[in-house]
């Protein structure tokens, strides 16, 4: 094995460290819609912290990686995609942040059934396939990803339509169900997030550009 | 793990080295003995007979006092003619033989003939001279007889030269003059012979001082006379050098200062080659600057 | 454009078709096909003994001065083939000049070195000569340094100097192609960048064919790039293809050093 592989292995392993900690981010800030706790809002906080710092490290970790050993073809195209991979997730976790702070403003609930929760674990196995489908290599599993964002985005899009119609009834909720809106806002852009990681794996593995199909004519070379 | 030793020099093995250092140096210095002696040795025995009327004299028969202007002019006419003939042709052979032989058979039959040639004792080439000009020709003992058969002793020496010169020219420099559309030949004159030229001018001079020097073949084509006549260019003529002037006065003894005659012919003979020896290295210099 | 990208707008300059080579009765090359487009820089890679060098001089048969070769299959030069085509060799090598590994300048001064081309080719005027030397001398970046010391010997240079006398050397009979075999592995890394500059200048008007074992070297400086291995072409395509997604795993694994 190269040196280089060892040193690729380590980046690696830093970013699924990064990630556990995206994973338990979400959880908590789950387990504190469905509960509020304000020792859980701090730990996320916390938690944030420990994201930022991840951040920093990772970053050096790939730009020494580019400086040092020129890499090429599948080396560059990881090392490239996880300079996007690790901000994404850094994103995810300022967005449970901003979850968290509203979990007081949100109870008690407005809204009824179990749409909300069901955003959050989605979500939540969004993120957390992307991250298998980063470690394990797996297409496949990233594809599943990016195709998964259509359901999110019309559960998101019914649970505002909800709102709405909820804010129109009774004026009295307007308050909770306005932070609310903005809670199930920052859900969305998490699984927007997860997307973003799931199609840079797709460019790890097979060399294409999953973006902004809708520019390409045809099928990507 | 095994133990590394320790790496030292030992003192005998510097010790050897400043002795070889010694003894090298003590060889040098030898050679520079024994030439100032050998030298110095004809110098005094032909000291009474070396002035400018000695290079100026026609030879006596029976007196003494007779001078070698004949026998100077015979030995640089014949060197002049014999490379003359060896040179192209031993240019040619040994341009042949680097660049246009393929290896094989031919090369090595040939590689064959022409050491075995240079191999060959003087004597025996003298008497080949003798049979094959001199009788067989019709030639007699003569100027012209002289230059083949000296031309035949230097020709293999020129090949030799020439090819061994020749083949050290780096391939690099014949890549790089092909790569731009050189033929072959165009290679070999403006790029493999200009880079061989100083080998192959070390050879030439080695053959022209061989030449100058040569005894046997010329006792035996050239003659032991030499024309009344000055200067005689004709062919036709005998044509005794300096060599042979003095193997002859040695050998037949008559002329009274026969031994003076002989040492001072030596040192004449000597001066000359320490003259063309000198001239060549500062062509060689004046070659070498040039292309600086 | 900087890059090319596809289509791409120039012509093909040289092109092989199921090329086969051998030495006597050991095959080196075999089964060759591909294009080279004109003013453009393209690079062939590989390990070493993959018959990278030995390709290369087939473009101006320069193998046939020392060596009997068997050449297979077509290799054409502006749709002529170089072969059987009737092409003159001599010819040929004034169209198709060569730089090689180590430089080689011919013991003269550095003028006599830019002119023995044109001087082969019956150029006698001193005019005309000193016109040509400048002109190459320029286009190879070292008139300045030269310009007043153009009698000394070139030998004195040094080696990156030496390699674009070279150049200059090659450019002087006006070729179309230049074929450059590992040119900057004997030099300092500053020679060899400003060996690297020249090429830009150059495929502005000339092709090149560039073989280098460097493969920094061949991303930086190619258009093309061509990855060889065992005498055979495993994949040729645009140079940033090749080093971001290689189609091939084979040139995968010796881009990134896995092997090779």
């Amino acid at each position: 094995m190269r040196l280089f592989d060892t040193e690729l292995k380590e980046l690696r392993d830093g970013i699924m460290a990064m990630a556990g900690v995206t994973e338990q981010m979400i959880e908590l800030t789950i387990q504190a819609l469905a509960e509020p706790s304000p020792a859980k809002a701090d730990q996320v906080n916390l938690l944030d912290r420990t994201m930022d710092e991840w951040e920093l490290k990772l970053d050096q970790q790939c730009i020494d990686l580019l400086a040092l050993h020129a890499p090429a073809a599948s080396d560059l195209r990881r090392i490239a995609s996880s300079l996007k991979i690790i901000p994404e997730l850094e994103r995810i976790g300022d967005h449970c942040c901003n979850i968290a702070r509203r979990v007081a403003m949100v109870h008690p609930p407005v809204l009824a059934g179990n749409d909300l929760e069901r955003l959050g674990t989605e979500t939540r196995s969004m993120v957390r396939r992307a991250v298998d489908a980063f470690v394990g290599s797996d297409a496949a599993l990233a594809h599943a990803v990016i195709l998964s964002d259509d359901s999110v985005d019309a559960l998101y899009g019914k649970i505002y339509r909800d709102l709405l119609r909820i804010m129109l009834a009774d004026p009295l909720c307007i308050e909770r169900a306005s932070h609310l809106i903005l809670v199930i806002k920052n859900w969305e852009r998490i699984a927007d997030e997860a997307t973003n990681i799931a199609e840079e794996v797709l460019f790890i593995l097979e060399g294409r550009n999953a973006k902004h199909t809708y520019l390409r004519g045809d099928s990507v070379e | 793990m095994r133990a590394v030793p320790a790496f030292r020099r030992s003192r005998s093995s510097k010790l050897v080295d400043r002795l070889m250092r010694g003894v090298l140096w003590g060889i040098a210095i030898l050679f520079v003995v024994v030439l100032i002696l050998f030298v110095g040795a004809i110098l005094k025995q032909g000291w009474p007979v070396l002035n400018l009327s000695f290079l100026t004299k026609m030879p006596e028969t029976l007196d003494a006092g007779g001078g070698i202007k004949p026998q100077i002019f015979n030995s640089l006419y014949l060197v002049v003619l014999s490379l003359s003939l060896s040179l192209p042709v031993g240019l040619g052979a040994g341009i042949y033989m680097a660049e246009y032989a393929g290896k094989g058979r031919a090369l090595n039959f040939l590689r064959l003939c022409i050491e075995t040639l240079a191999a060959t004792p003087s004597i025996v080439l003298a008497l080949f001279g003798m049979i094959v000009f001199v009788q067989a020709m019709g030639w007699s003992f003569s100027i012209r007889s002289g230059a083949l058969t000296l031309a035949l002793l230097n020709i293999p020496v020129i090949t030799r030269v020439t090819e061994i010169s020749l083949m050290a020219v780096p391939r690099e420099l014949k890549e790089a003059s092909y790569g731009l559309g050189a033929t072959k030949l165009q290679t070999i004159l403006k790029v493999a012979l200009p880079y061989a030229a100083t080998g192959i001018l070390t050879g030439l001079v080695l053959t022209a001082g061989r030449a100058f020097g040569e005894s046997a073949i010329l006792v035996f084509t050239a003659g032991t006379n030499a024309s009344a006549q000055f200067p005689d260019f004709r062919l036709t003529v005998p044509g005794e050098t300096l060599s042979v002037h003095l193997w002859y006065v040695t050998s037949d003894g008559t002329l009274p200062d026969a031994r003076e005659i002989a040492a001072g012919t030596a040192a004449v003979m000597i001066l000359v080659l320490l003259t063309l020896n000198l001239l060549v290295r500062l062509v060689d210099r004046a070659i070498r600057r040039r292309t600086r | 454009m900087l890059t090319p990208t596809l289509p791409e707008t120039k012509p093909i300059k040289l092109s092989v078709r199921n090329m086969a080579f051998s030495y006597g009765d050991k095959k080196v090359l075999d089964d060759l096909s591909l294009d080279i487009h004109a003013e453009r820089v393209t690079a062939i890679i590989g390990p070493s003994g993959c018959g990278k060098s030995t390709f290369l001089k087939c473009f101006n048969r320069i193998h046939e001065v020392s060596s009997a070769v068997n050449v297979s299959g077509d290799m054409l030069i502006d749709g002529v083939d170089i072969y059987r085509g009737g092409i003159d060799e001599v010819d040929l090598r004034r169209r198709v000049g060569m730089v090689f590994q180590k430089p080689n300048p011919f013991p003269k001064s550095i003028y006599e070195n830019v002119a023995f081309g044109p001087r082969l080719f019956g150029v006698s005027d001193r005019t005309t000569l000193d016109g040509l030397v400048e002109d190459a001398l320029r286009k190879a970046a070292l008139w300045d340094e030269v310009k007043d010391r153009l009698k000394e010997s070139a030998t004195g240079m040094s080696g990156g100097q030496q390699q674009r006398l070279c150049i200059a050397r090659a450019l002087a009979v006006n070729p179309e192609v230049l074929l450059m075999d590992e040119p900057c592995s004997a030099l300092d890394p500053i020679a060899t960048a400003k060996i690297e500059e020249l090429i830009f200048e150059l495929k502005e008007s000339l092709t090149i064919v560039i073989v280098t074992h460097n493969m920094q070297q061949a991303a930086r400086v190619s258009d093309y790039t061509a990855f060889f291995w065992l005498g055979r072409l495993v994949e040729m395509d645009l140079t940033e293809r090749i080093f971001t997604t290689p189609r091939v795993q084979m040139t995968e694994d010796y881009i990134t050093g896995r092997f090779g």
